[in-house]
């Protein structure tokens, strides 16, 4: 049977020929869709991004190991009225300050029973203590016979898997077995307060079962082909897909003010930036990270469910990507059949691999996101890196909507915030430092201290001056961080790496400068050949494309951390607005593109029309500004922020008696200056000189307050007795 | 020769009466003496319907047209069937929640393991057996298809492979035979999340059961559902409320096959009823000839 053989690839490339004729009418166009060459191309099936030799997250790490280390079983125990014990237990001082272990994972091999159809639930131990009121009976509610918490302490409380392990024990017929008690003590009592996940899902992510006997595919399937494969048994996955936001890039923007009930804004449609300004034009090079395939103009037909990219988020082999110019295509060299016989749950590469590259490149954009997430050390990142997380963690999904909302864009398919987890007492311990950290959070976001400085692991862009752009004989210097200040393409760039965020009033709510709207009236510009000095430009009246709403006032409203994005860009000058440039050229012969061009003019008769709106003719350089929220790379506590390093007026104390007339016995010092040490992030190569023994971290005076509150009194609150600093 | 007509009677209904009582013939239990069971408590039971994915994988049955995961087939009350042996089925028995809802109460059906199965009385080749462990057993290898079992069975468990026109079976629960043989428990045990199943002795399990009841009266009926009905069943039921109202139908305690036995045991002993059959035919006829021959 040797003749098959050879005539199925040239019968594939003889439909391919015949295809692309139909698809593309000019032969002399390299368009997005060819993506896939004709001679045959060596497959590729190793991880693009391989873990790290010695790789772990720790503190996961550590958890898994306990759960599985084996436990004496405690046959007798003693019961107790569960109001008598919680007195007795609150009597003994027990509380939260007791737990040893903070965070488990429910990984016994004593729960699984049958077969693993789920994956570990994730158990904050001092999180469910604390928002109980540090009630340990609630849950511990009997006592292996003989122990006494007042002669040991942690005797009473001890391990679930303590009494529970095997069920149907004919010894113990009414001990129910560790994961009966897992799910009767979770689910009862989460169901009793009506707080907490009482699904299967809401703690467990299912285990996606081997796909390699249940896809079925020829060898080198078209991408096409596989989505139909993946669409044969998850016709809803692909209902829901095309009415989501990854694939739409369109939506509700319930969290942009005076836009709410719009329910086209996005990308697609009216979004812009001051990166790469705009989509409509320049949709082969933008949507290579399109969760579709072949989105290259405005005709891409969003019904046709057969067009959406399963494997660039379930890929688990981390061999899948896409060739950056080709409209969402995969590369040649990505072999579909192994990638679709290997799906299975998201990860942080399959999220990265889009959205770390933001702005098309690493770290560009986002100031929290960068590709050291894929394996980051725990103090880059403590979620990711300490606990092994992955995005869709927190940002979980529900028919294909994923949860969150983004500063950057308006639209949103729910939200996900901190104290969704954390709750709005997050220090959990009963001490001190605990007591006054959690008066902060009502008027401090958690990243505000939790992420002191932005971009700490890569340098991001923050400044874009476009007015640059065409200068190919200009060399671009790298700066200190290894990046460059020039690209003629593009124009003048600045990186900051480990930098203070700016902080700001923030409600969650975006104000938001859609294609179209006016820039500020009172917006400083210059006009096409003029050329003010870097001083002047940073002098210019910036009009926002995106800004925070918020106000001291607002009870809300918190101080929340941002990167300033700062740049120059294009504005019509007649009908002042931002101008979408035509940039990315579609095709050899792509006239207008400014990219192959060089020409302005062309670039914004061709993006404007696109764009659906006019262009006068006539242009200037007007300064624009974006506050990209810092809502990742969470670093452990540890390193948050210390108390004096933004309350200048503790620097001095040596005690607690500005506030309290006693003497407490504590290292005022020691707990008012533990926090991030810039010191030894500078030693490590971070760029933080200006940071280390700063006290004025946050500028309270910006911020609206008379002064450091701690001397002037809070937003709400009048200090103690009336006490008013000299 | 004639016997009077009043004569025969008395004779026959003596006989009748003599067979009926006679302790020789009296009707037994087969019972085995604390077989294994499973006590679901109904109360503890969420409706996940991980048993029913359990019961599928243990036994190898088809892939259900819609997946475990989709609890809309709930809406829907169900029976055993060939292709699945356990179901879910959900009831809303009147009970709100703290928000004035409906409370819903679900309820896992399967074969019940009858003490002493009605099935195994009706089965005229012994395809269906009572193991000393407690399970009800079939052999495929000797059930002609007559279905009496399917009549017999007052919980309606028994299926049959309608769809298989060359070797159809009665389909249902196996209690995980092959499972309890190598010491494991039960697929649909093993698996539920909240030891809504617990598996033990029956005697362990009637003794949890009173427990469960006595230790919280408002939380349960006082009736452990099989305990009697049918004559006591391997499988036994606690619930929040009156079992009649979760589709439990109403069983008499006595073992099914006692009536049914002993009217055929009284019958059929000795060949009594045949012979007497016979013998008044015989009589009758010769009778009837005689009164010929008189005739002539």
């Amino acid at each position: 049977m040797k003749t098959p053989t050879r005539i199925i690839p040239a019968m594939i490339a003889a439909a391919m020929i015949l295809a692309m004729s139909v698809f593309l009418p000019d032969p002399a166009t390299t368009a997005p869709e060819t993506a896939k060459p004709l001679g045959p191309v060596e497959k590729i099936r190793t991880s693009l991004n391989p873990r790290p030799e010695g790789w772990a997250a720790p503190d996961h790490t550590a958890a898994l190991e306990r759960a599985r280390a084996p436990r004496e079983y405690v046959a007798k125990v003693r019961l107790e009225d569960p109001k008598l014990r919680q007195i007795r237990f609150k009597n003994l001082g027990l509380g939260v300050g007791d737990i040893k272990y903070s965070y488990m994972v429910l990984d016994s091999p004593l729960v699984n029973t049958f077969e693993n159809l789920y994956g570990p639930a994730r158990f904050m131990h001092s999180k469910h203590a604390a928002s109980l009121g540090g009630d340990c009976a609630l849950c511990h509610h009997a006592s292996p016979e003989g122990a006494d918490a007042g002669t040991d302490r942690l005797s009473e409380t001890v391990a679930c898997r303590s009494c529970h392990q095997e069920s149907f024990n004919p010894d113990h017929p009414e001990r129910i077995g560790l994961k009966a008690a897992y799910h009767q003590q979770c689910m009862g009592c989460h169901e009793t307060m009506n707080r907490g996940p009482v699904d299967c899902v809401g703690c467990h992510a299912k285990r996606v079962p081997d796909h390699k006997e249940l896809v079925k595919l020829p060898a080198d399937p078209s991408p096409i082909e596989v989505t139909k494969e993946c669409l044969r048994c998850h016709q809803q996955a692909g209902e829901d897909m095309i009415k989501s936001a990854h694939w739409l890039w369109k939506g509700p923007s319930p969290f942009t003010v005076e836009r709410e009930k719009k329910v086209m804004s996005g990308k697609a449609t009216d979004t812009m930036n001051n990166f790469c300004i705009s989509l409509p034009s320049n949709w082969p090079r933008c949507t290579s990270c399109h969760a579709g395939y072949g989105w290259k103009d405005e005709t891409f037909d969003f019904r046709d469910m057969t067009r959406v990219d399963c494997l660039v988020c379930h890929d688990t082999t981390d061999s899948y990507h896409k060739a950056p110019p080709a409209a969402g295509m995969p590369a040649p060299e990505v072999d579909l059949k192994f990638v679709a016989e290997n799906v299975g749950k998201t990860n942080r590469n399959t999220c990265g691999n889009c959205h770390f590259q933001g702005g098309g490149g690493d770290a560009v954009k986002h100031a929290d996101m960068c590709a050291v997430l894929r394996y980051p050390e725990r103090n880059c990142d403590v979620h990711m890196g300490g606990y092994d997380f992955t995005c869709t963690d927190c940002h979980k999904a529900v028919n294909h909507k994923i949860r969150g909302r983004s500063t950057s864009l308006p639209v949103a398919e729910g939200s996900r915030t901190c104290e969704d987890c954390h709750t709005n007492r997050p220090h959990y311990g009963n001490g001190v430092l605990d007591f006054h950290l959690n008066k902060h959070t009502d008027a401090v976001a958690c990243n505000t201290c939790h992420s002191p400085v932005y971009s700490k692991c890569k340098a991001t862009k923050t400044w874009w001056d476009w007015s640059e752009a065409g200068d190919k004989a200009r060399k671009p210097v790298k700066d200190k961080f290894g990046m460059e200040d020039y690209n003629w393409m593009k124009g003048g760039f600045e990186w900051k790496e480990s930098k203070k965020p700016v902080y700001t009033w923030y409600n969650g709510y975006m104000e938001r400068l859609l294609l179209g709207d006016p820039i500020r009236p009172d917006a400083d510009a210059f006009w096409p050949g003029e050329n003010p000095s870097a001083e002047a430009k940073r002098r210019m009246v910036a009009t926002n494309i995106t800004a925070p709403v918020g106000s001291i006032k607002d009870p809300s409203s918190k101080i929340f951390p941002f990167k300033l994005m700062d740049g120059i860009q294009p504005a019509d000058a007649v009908n002042n607005y931002l101008l979408a440039p035509h940039l990315y050229p579609t095709s050899p012969d792509d006239a207008t593109a400014y990219w192959k061009n060089l020409d302005w003019q062309k670039a914004f008769v061709d993006g404007m029309k696109a764009a659906g709106l006019p262009y006068s003719g006539e242009y200037k350089w007007v300064r624009t500004n974006m506050y990209w929220g810092i809502k990742h790379e969470v670093m452990p506590k540890d390193m948050a922020l210390s108390c004096v390093q933004c309350h200048e007026s503790l620097t001095g104390e040596k005690t607690c008696d500005r506030c309290h007339q006693d003497r407490r016995d504590m290292d005022f010092k020691k707990l008012t200056r533990t926090g991030t040490d810039f010191t030894k992030m500078l030693a490590q190569g971070r760029d933080v000189a200006e940071l280390v023994n700063a006290t004025d971290y946050i500028d309270f005076k910006a911020l609206g307050y008379e002064g450091d509150p701690i001397l002037k009194g809070g937003r709400f609150k009048k200090l103690p007795l009336g006490r008013v600093e000299p | 020769m004639s016997i009077p007509r009043r004569q025969f009677l008395k004779t026959a209904g003596f006989g009748i009466a003599a067979m009926a009582a006679g302790p020789a013939h009296a009707w037994e239990s087969k019972a085995p003496d604390d077989p294994l069971g499973c006590l679901v408590d109904v109360t503890r039971c969420i409706g996940c319907r991980k048993c029913e994915l359990a019961c599928n994988q243990v036994n190898k049955l088809p892939e259900p047209e819609t997946p475990f995961e989709d609890m809309r087939v709930l809406d829907a009350k169900r029976r055993p069937t060939a292709g699945a042996y356990t179901v879910v089925n959900r009831y809303y028995p009147g009970a709100l929640d703290e928000r004035g809802q409906l409370s819903p109460t679900f309820v896992k059906i399967q074969c019940m393991h009858c003490q002493d199965p009605a099935c195994v009385s009706a089965c005229v080749t012994g395809a269906l057996s009572k193991k000393e462990n407690g399970t009800v057993h079939y052999d495929a290898s000797r059930c002609i298809g007559c279905r009496y079992c399917m009549v017999a069975c007052p919980f309606e468990i028994p299926a049959y492979d309608f769809h298989d026109p060359l070797t159809p079976q009665v389909r249902k629960c196996t209690f995980c035979l092959e499972r309890l043989e190598d010491g494991k428990m039960p697929g649909c045990a093993s698996i539920c999340p909240t030891e809504a199943i617990t598996f033990g002795r029956r005697s362990v399990l009637m003794r949890l059961a009173r427990e469960r009841i006595e230790g919280d009266p408002a939380r349960y009926e006082n009736h452990v559902y099989g305990e009697h009905e049918a004559g006591g069943t391997s499988w036994l039921y606690i619930a929040g409320q009156p079992l009649a109202k979760l589709g439990f139908p109403a069983v008499p305690d006595e073992p099914l096959p006692r009536r049914s036995e002993t009217i055929q045991h009284a019958l059929f002993s000795y060949l009594w009823s045949p012979a007497a059959l016979f013998a008044t035919l015989a009589l009758t006829m010769k009778t009837l000839s005689g009164s010929k021959k008189d005739k002539e």
